[in-house]
């Protein structure tokens, strides 16, 4: 009996390919995005970690200083004075290489037995070039030689024995690449050149400095680690490798949870989809259903048959999804990559690395979804009295009846959302929970808003278009058990891109804003990375026609709790306008945070510490831990949530660093930015190349690396997009399909092909429109809740809300849009088809 | 010793970067051999005439030369007479003959590494520690005035105030801490102290020794520490050349005899087994009167043998000949097993001496090192 009613459930689907491909594709696109983002994180994440993990080696602690890091004679007293032997020296940075940026490992060789062993492994004897038994004296010896891993050496096109030259601390230099060491297989290493600690010093600028001190301690040896502790100056510490290592990691998580909250969001498209889908399916059998029932198929047995067939469809979509989102999640990797590079800290990925949670997470999403969407629509074929089940205006009634219901709920779900709000703090997950209990609540609301509409318009509708349009609007609150779906998937789909966009577009203003503050000084110039040659420095101050020049430094400090930001400026006192002050009087706040160790917190370091005028914080100094009193919070879209502002003066009382980052030149009135510029770049070139630019380049660049972190979010948005077409589209076949005999009707009452085609047109139409115009509320109480809840709770920045008319234009028209092209190929059906035929089936 | 010492000491200038990377042992001799061939770069500093030597400078470095090393060897007592042999060497490389400028302190041509081994008669035990660090930002030097030679923790230092010199080194399971007081002045060895090697005037190096210095301090073994009494031997050698192709090893002796006189003697083996005529030696009285003595005034027999466990036979009991000065030794390792497994495998250890000197029944201590036994 069972595969008898189940050839039958597969070959009705077998017969409907159409639809079938596209509840797959539904499933699968929405599988798919899940999947790609949840690849593209866990693959930046896995990279990152492996290469911390790999580069730190057997270490298990680190010794780290102040902002320039630790003095090279705290790592000779350690070795000579007290005798440490498990610890090895680091000089850490990036170089860039034709533009391309890798990291610089420098190291001694006679300490890394205990720390490291990929820094001693090398493949000489390939090229030839470098004999094996030399190659450390090599290493050691020649200034400029490197080993970097296969991969990295094919990428530059290197081979063994090369010399090339790259760019480090705004100078060029010389390299040779001595050696390749294998790349384990798993890429860990990829960018990243391996030198002597000498080279690296000198090619980073750094002589006198180590960046850390790695040290091994064995597991549980508490008295190695105090005597460790002792042993070290005041402004160095000792802190677990594991910790720093999770604690920079951690600085990209809110970046992270919300990507994964928009791939929920497509996924969430997509159920809407399936439940369409299945919804159709079970009613298209609503016959075969009856009959089955009537053949003595208990309710149970039917309801697992569709269920079953509903878990095979979600496999089935989910496999592919799961095919077609490891592709995608490599399209996504690099742009993921690219953010956490611009924004947070240096990743180098090579591939995506797929692992088992990923594939089954969207596995269990395709299933489970498919389930959940199917189960609804079964059980209310199941429900029904065999006689009943057969009838479609049961459906409809039921459906009609079960409106308010439905509605109420939804009304419920955004109530509970907005108490989630309101009582979940600070906390980002429940914010983004908040989120989706509004959009389904939203989704259960647009049934009822939707038929309302449609019976309002319905008159209206007659007056224009006659009866064509009258049925049409008609056609849509009588079949609102159908076409209510389509029209939330749409809905949703829409007012996501609403959202998404006032959001963006509102940051974008008030970043745009607050550079326009912030960029007081007329010409920047700045160190690529690292610190100005003080020479230049000089130089540059003493131009002509530079009236006023302002200096900033961006240092890190570090202790067990993470690490903060500061920076440190020295500036003309008309610029302090630039710095917008949010809670405080500005004439008292200054000459304290000039002199006294008083410091401004930015508005995310003070949102997610809860700390602001009046209150202190407690930094890592060069003398150990120090108070300072916080005089203000100042406004900040600086990407870092640690933000603290602090002058030179104070800067210069508590750490052993007096470098400069970059310069703001202030210019006489006459002067133009664009002559400095050049004479700045002339200054430097003999020097060290600099980052120059006039006051209007620089907001330009800022603007242009804001655009790009949102490049994700417009993928996400397009694809979320993307599913919602495929849903609209298989709900107007579904319903044309449907309803074949109705138009076969028309068509025999003497209605034209082009008329119901032109009905069909105008149901979509429609569709769409209603379906914008039901997005744009919700959309624009998503934007307020990414602005005001997700992105404080996620960066703590506030953002002005601004709604641009045209985003709210452009989205109804695109959902009209959208909607009419999945209409066409429906119209294009039902006009063809031959009325005798599609009405002999009763 | 001087050449014997070279050759170990080329071997290490190439495997210690390379050793502290791998586990592996040595590497295989081809390449070795290739490297030992090759000639030094010519603007390193040769040992080709001898010259003024001046103390306390010259016990200080002479980076000009690619190798030098100051090596300490020594026999102790505890109080209640516990047999103890310690050996503390120190070698220095130029790796190459300059340093380019650098704004980095680490940027040196300098590299430094250590053996440390400890002797425990009582318990047939044998413990060694190894240390290697480029001489630079502090991490390990040498300078003569106050001297001071180090690298790390371990050190050859001269005593503020005093004439002694404190040696420091410890490890895992043993340390020592002694104080080293000079009881004879240094003893220029080979002709004024340039001490050839081979019949090639290239190959030789400058080489003193102080042959017999009070040391008093503490030992450690383990958790145990051990009040210690004896004498020590130093040996001070730096050149540039390489040991000639045709020999694989050497056998080294330091010998303290009891009437206060000391024998210093090595033996460079060729590959037909037969001694190299270059093989030398020096005799110093009990008044610190040092004779030379060339490869024609001593004989040396090899009476018993020690097979290592970790293959290779090495010879374990000599009798030493020099009759110019009426001596006749019978040298017997305090314990068989004092092999070393550092970056070159080697065999140094503490010996007893017993015989007649000038028909006189004469007892003594000393060390002695044996190269190119083991079965590579």
């Amino acid at each position: 009996m069972i595969p008898v009613t189940y050839r039958a459930s597969f070959s009705y689907l077998l017969r409907h390919p159409w639809q079938l491909a596209l509840a797959l594709l539904g499933i699968g696109i929405g599988v798919a995005v899940i999947v790609a983002v949840d690849i593209a994180n866990a693959s930046a994440r896995k990279a990152f970690l492996l290469s911390m993990d790999t580069i730190t080696g057997k270490a298990t602690h680190q010794v780290i200083g102040g902002p320039r890091g630790v003095r090279e004679d705290v790592y000779t007293k350690l070795r000579v004075n007290h005798g440490v032997r498990a610890i090895a020296p680091v000089v850490e940075g990036t170089i860039t290489i034709d533009g391309m940026t890798l990291s610089v490992l420098g190291i001694d060789l006679f300490a890394e037995r205990e720390i490291r062993d990929f820094t001693g492994e090398a493949h000489t004897r390939d090229a030839g070039a470098s004999d094996r038994s030399t190659f450390f004296a090599d290493f050691f010896l020649t200034p400029g030689a490197v080993t970097t891993s296969k991969q990295t050496a094919e990428d530059l096109g290197l081979i063994v024995g090369d010399v090339f030259e790259l760019l480090a601390d705004g100078k060029t230099r010389r390299a040779e690449l001595l050696a390749v060491f294998p790349d384990g297989g798993n890429n860990a290493l990829y960018r990243l050149l391996v030198t002597d600690i000498a080279t690296a010093q000198e090619w980073l600028g750094r002589a006198g400095w180590l960046t850390r001190v790695d040290v091994r301690i064995d597991h549980n040896d508490e008295a190695t680690l105090s005597a460790l502790e002792a042993a070290l100056p005041d402004g160095a510490q000792v802190l677990s490798a594991a910790g720093r290592t999770r604690s920079t990691s951690e600085m990209s998580k809110a970046f992270m949870t919300n990507l994964t909250a928009m791939s929920l969001l497509a996924l969430l498209v997509g159920l809407f989809l399936i439940f369409n889908s299945v919804n159709f399916s079970v009613l298209q059998r609503r016959a075969l259903i009856g009959v089955l029932r009537a053949l003595g198929l208990t309710r149970r047995q039917l309801l697992a048959m569709i269920l079953i067939e509903a878990a095979l469809l979600g496999l089935v979509a989910a496999i592919l999804g799961v095919a077609l989102g490891i592709m995608l999640g490599e399209q996504l990797l690099h742009l993921v990559a690219r953010t956490i590079n611009d924004l947070y800290f240096r990743v180098n990925v090579t591939g995506v690395g797929v692992d088992a949670f990923s594939v089954a997470k969207g596995l269990v999403a395709g299933v489970g979804a498919a389930l959940l969407a199917a189960a609804l629509p079964a059980i209310e074929a199941t429900a029904y009295q065999p006689r009943l089940a057969m009838m479609r205006s049961a459906l409809e009634r039921r459906a009609r009846r079960a409106l308010p219901t439905v509605t109420l709920t939804g009304i419920g779900l955004m109530i509970a959302a907005v108490v989630l709000i309101v009582f979940s703090g600070k906390d980002l997950v429940a914010g983004l929970t908040a989120v989706f209990l509004m959009i389904l609540g939203f989704a259960l609301c647009v049934p009822l808003v939707v038929r309302f509409a449609a019976i309002g318009m319905a008159p209206a509708a007659a007056a224009l278009g006659g009866t064509t349009a009258r049925m049409a609007v008609a056609g849509i609150a009588s079949g609102i058990a159908r076409t209510g779906i389509a029209i939330v998937a749409l809905a949703v789909a829409v007012s996501a891109t609403i959202g998404v966009s006032i959001m963006v577009d509102s940051f974008r203003g008030s970043v745009g804003e607050w550079l326009e503050q912030t960029l007081q000084a007329d010409v920047y110039a700045g160190a690529q990375r690292g610190a100005m040659d003080p020479a230049l420095v000089a130089a540059i101050s003493d131009l002509d026609g530079v009236e006023a020049v302002s200096t900033r430094k961006r240092a890190w400090v570090e202790d067990a709790n993470g690490q903060t930001q500061l920076r440190v400026f020295e500036m003309p006192r008309a610029s302090y306008a630039g710095t917008e002050i949010l809670d405080a009087d500005p004439a008292a706040v200054w000459p304290a945070w000039e002199s006294a160790d008083a410091v401004l917190v930015s508005e995310p370091y003070s949102f997610q510490h809860g700390v602001g005028a009046g209150d202190s914080i407690v930094l890592p100094t060069g003398g150990g831990p120090r108070e300072f009193s916080v005089a203000a919070t100042f406004q900040s879209y600086d990407i870092n949530a640690s933000g603290i502002m602090m002058s030179r003066a104070t800067y210069l009382r508590h750490y052993d660093d007096d470098t400069i980052d970059s310069l703001g030149l202030y210019l006489h009135n006459e002067v133009s930015a664009n002559e400095i510029v050049e004479q700045v770049e002339a200054l430097s070139n003999d020097w060290q190349a600099l980052y120059v630019t006039s006051r209007a380049g620089l907001r330009q660049e800022s603007m242009r690396i804001f655009d790009r972190t949102f490049v994700i979010t417009n993928v996400l948005y397009w694809l979320t997009l993307g599913v919602a077409f495929i849903g609209i589209l298989s709900a107007m076949l579904a319903l044309q399909l449907e309803r074949a005999r109705e138009s076969a009707t028309l068509r025999a009452l003497g209605m034209t092909r082009t008329q119901v085609g032109g009905m069909i047109t105008a149901q979509t139409g429609i569709i769409g429109l209603l379906s914008g115009l039901a997005a744009v509320p919700l959309g624009i109480v998503m934007a307020w809740v990414l602005i005001k809840v997700i992105n404080r709770r996620a960066f703590g920045w506030q953002i002005d809300m601004s709604i641009a008319p045209d985003i709210l234009l452009v989205s109804v028209a695109f959902a009209m849009g959208v909607a009419l092209l999945a209409g066409i190929y429906p119209a294009y059906r039902a006009g063809r088809s031959q009325p005798a035929i599609a009405m002999r089936e009763e | 010793m001087a050449g014997t010492r070279f050759r170990m000491i080329a071997l290490l200038a190439v495997l210690i970067v390379g050793q502290v990377h791998s586990d592996e042992t040595a590497e295989p001799p081809s390449q070795l051999a290739d490297l030992l061939g090759s000639a030094a770069d010519a603007r390193f500093a040769r040992a080709l005439e001898p010259r003024a030597f001046a103390f306390p400078d010259d016990h200080g470095p002479h980076p000009a030369f690619r190798n030098e090393w100051w090596y300490v060897t020594g026999n102790l007592d505890d109080e209640a007479g516990r047999r103890f042999g310690f050996e503390l060497t120190i070698f220095r490389f130029s790796l190459a003959p300059t340093v380019p400028a650098s704004s980095s302190a680490w940027r040196t041509n300098q590299a430094y590494v250590a053996h440390l081994a400890v002797t425990d008669a009582e318990d047939d035990s044998f413990y060694v520690a190894q240390r290697y660090s480029r001489g630079a930002v502090g991490l390990a030097g040498a300078q003569a005035a106050p001297l001071r030679v180090w690298i790390n923790d371990w050190e050859i230092a001269a005593q503020a105030g005093t004439e002694a010199w404190r040696l420091r080194a410890s490890d895992d399971a043993i340390a020592v801490d002694l104080e080293l007081t000079a009881l004879k002045p240094p003893v220029l060895n080979g002709i004024d102290g340039l001490s050839q090697k081979s019949a090639d005037p290239e190959n030789a190096s400058y080489y003193y020794s102080i042959t017999r210095m009070q040391t008093e301090g503490q030992l450690r073994i383990g958790e145990r520490d051990y009040t210690v009494s004896g004498l020590s031997w130093l040996d001070r050698e730096w050149s540039t050349s390489a040991l000639a192709a045709d020999q694989v090893g050497w056998d080294w002796f330091a010998l303290q005899l009891a009437d206060g006189s000391e024998l210093m003697l090595y033996g460079l083996r060729l590959k037909d087994g037969a001694w190299d005529p270059a093989s030398a030696g020096s005799f110093v009285d009990a008044h610190g009167a040092a004779s030379h003595l060339t490869a024609s005034d001593a004989e040396i027999t090899v009476l018993d043998n020690w097979t290592s466990p970790e293959g290779g036979v090495y010879p374990s009991r000599w009798l030493l000949r020099i009759p110019r000065f009426d001596l006749e030794l019978t040298v017997t390792p305090v314990i068989s097993d004092q092999e070393l497994f550092t970056t070159v495998r080697y065999w140094e250890g503490a010996v007893d001496v017993e015989g007649k000197r000038d028909q006189l029944p004469v007892e003594g201590r000393g060390y002695v090192e044996l190269t190119g036994y083991s079965s590579e």
